[in-house]
């Protein structure tokens, strides 16, 4: 199954962003994001399936986020570029 | 006992607001720090407080920063805004918690507006001040001592076509009057969770238009490898782990007044007042009355104020007298000599209280004229 990561600076803004893409539908799973996505330190992300849209939900409702990574069914994870 | 120190604390809380302390106590753990289950539930009851003041005072929930009372958030607020030397405009009916730290600063302060009651003078005077030129304005909502309502809609007006930044004390208005961060522009509004917003002690809010000054710098569970404080809110205010069981209670405290409306509590509370006014100056006493009041006010009788709070406290009244930390205020009402008694209504003061309140206070003799 594919998933994306949205990244974002802290709980705060997740935990904004997890309540956000909910009402709309989206569900997502807020996690601590994973050391090697973060180059700055701590953060959290919300993992989720529908990660382009996700983003554009949060986009719209003025949710700042710092990166989206896509996860493979292979495994391999990268980040999409927007 | 009959509790008249809501202008304190509001000593006596919903229900709810108890058992949600003693349930986070229970289950949550540190926020913000971890992903399993009690640090997320502890992370959900801290945006859930955020949440709830955002939509009570019309702001974004991570303008809602998490201090440990209405002076810890004045005190990040005037440190963000202002530095050694600035000219800062306040009124006449500051507490200490705006006059220490603008003092501490170096500021130079400027006091406009000293008559009690007197919306003209209380604007004509700060619109001058604020001509002559200030780096911002400090002013309260509602004065602790008189129960004062300063006119700071039309406050923040002249605030705002100055370009000039201001900081609002909410301190005794929070939960009982409506309070619009949006509109009114603020680059602040502080305040603390356990008075009108029915938290527990250790708790208030500061509302934020941008992050400020970190006062406080340590941890805060967000760009880890970075030594300086994150540059966004709320974490830009908030290192070291939160308390969360205060929080939990705000967010009940806060969810009561929002289910009630704090117009309606803070009228409730001016009825009594105005009932308890007219009853102190029947029996003689000197009562300092007038419009724009909220639910506190100060009275005289024939005795030292802390001789007349004693006597009442024995009797069965929660009251305090004295300067309560506003020399200030009570310089501009002539008061700072004898001080005053303070009474001050909550969201759940009735009139038998009153009633039984100006009874005992009938057995005292009234001030000679």
């Amino acid at each position: 199954m594919e998933t994306y990561f949205i990244t974002f600076r802290s709980v705060t803004f997740a935990q904004r962003g997890e309540r956000a893409l909910q009402r709309q539908g989206i569900s997502c799973y807020m996690m601590r994001t994973p050391r090697w996505m973060e180059e700055r330190g701590c953060g959290y992300a919300l993992s989720l399936q529908r990660g382009q849209e996700a983003v554009e939900i949060l986009n719209r409702e003025g949710i700042s986020w710092r990166k989206l990574y896509w996860k493979g069914r292979d495994g391999s994870i990268q980040e999409v570029g927007l | 006992m009959i509790y008249l120190d809501n202008g304190a604390t509001s000593f006596i809380k919903p229900p709810q607001v108890y058992r949600a302390v003693q349930r986070a106590m229970e289950t949550c753990a540190s926020p913000g720090r971890g992903s399993y289950g009690p640090a997320m539930t502890a992370g959900e009851v801290v945006y859930t407080c955020r949440e709830e003041a955002g939509k009570l005072f019309h702001c974004a929930p991570e303008q809602v920063v998490m201090t440990m009372n209405g002076t810890h958030g004045l005190n990040i607020a005037i440190h963000s805004l202002f530095s050694p030397g600035d000219r800062v405009v306040i009124s006449g009916f500051e507490h200490n918690a705006v006059t220490r730290p603008l003092y501490g600063l170096g500021a130079r302060v400027e006091v406009a507006g000293r008559k009690l009651f007197d919306w003209e003078d209380t604007l004509k005077s700060f619109e001058t001040a604020l001509d002559r030129g200030v780096k911002g304005a400090v002013f309260t909502h509602v004065s602790n001592v008189f129960g004062y309502i300063l006119p700071i809609r039309e406050m923040a007006k002249l605030c705002r076509d100055r370009g000039i930044p201001f900081i609002i004390d909410a301190a005794q208005s929070a939960g009982m009057m409506n309070l619009d961060f949006e509109n009114l522009g603020a680059a602040f509004i502080a305040m603390p969770g356990h008075k009108g917003l029915l938290g527990p002690q250790g708790t208030g809010l500061l509302l934020c238009k941008e992050p400020g000054r970190p006062l406080l710098r340590g941890g805060t569970g967000s760009l880890s490898m970075e030594q300086e404080m994150p540059d966004f809110l709320p974490d830009a205010q908030e290192a070291g782990t939160l308390n969360v069981p205060g929080i939990a209670g705000l967010a009940a405290g806060i969810q009561f007044v929002r289910s009630r409306g704090p117009e309606a509590i803070g009228k409730q509370e001016h009825r009594l007042l105005v009932s308890c006014a007219a009853g102190l100056k029947d029996l003689g006493m000197r009562v300092f009355a007038g419009d724009h009041q909220a639910g506190t006010l100060s009275f005289l009788s024939g005795l030292d104020c802390q001789e007349t709070a004693d006597i009442l406290g024995r009797a069965g009244f929660a009251l305090r007298a004295g300067l309560h930390c506003a020399p200030l205020a009570h310089e501009s009402a002539g008061t700072i000599h004898t001080g005053t008694v303070r009474v001050s209504f909550g969201w759940n003061g009735n009139f038998p209280q009153t009633e039984a309140f100006l009874r005992a206070v009938s057995k005292l003799p009234p001030p000679v004229v």
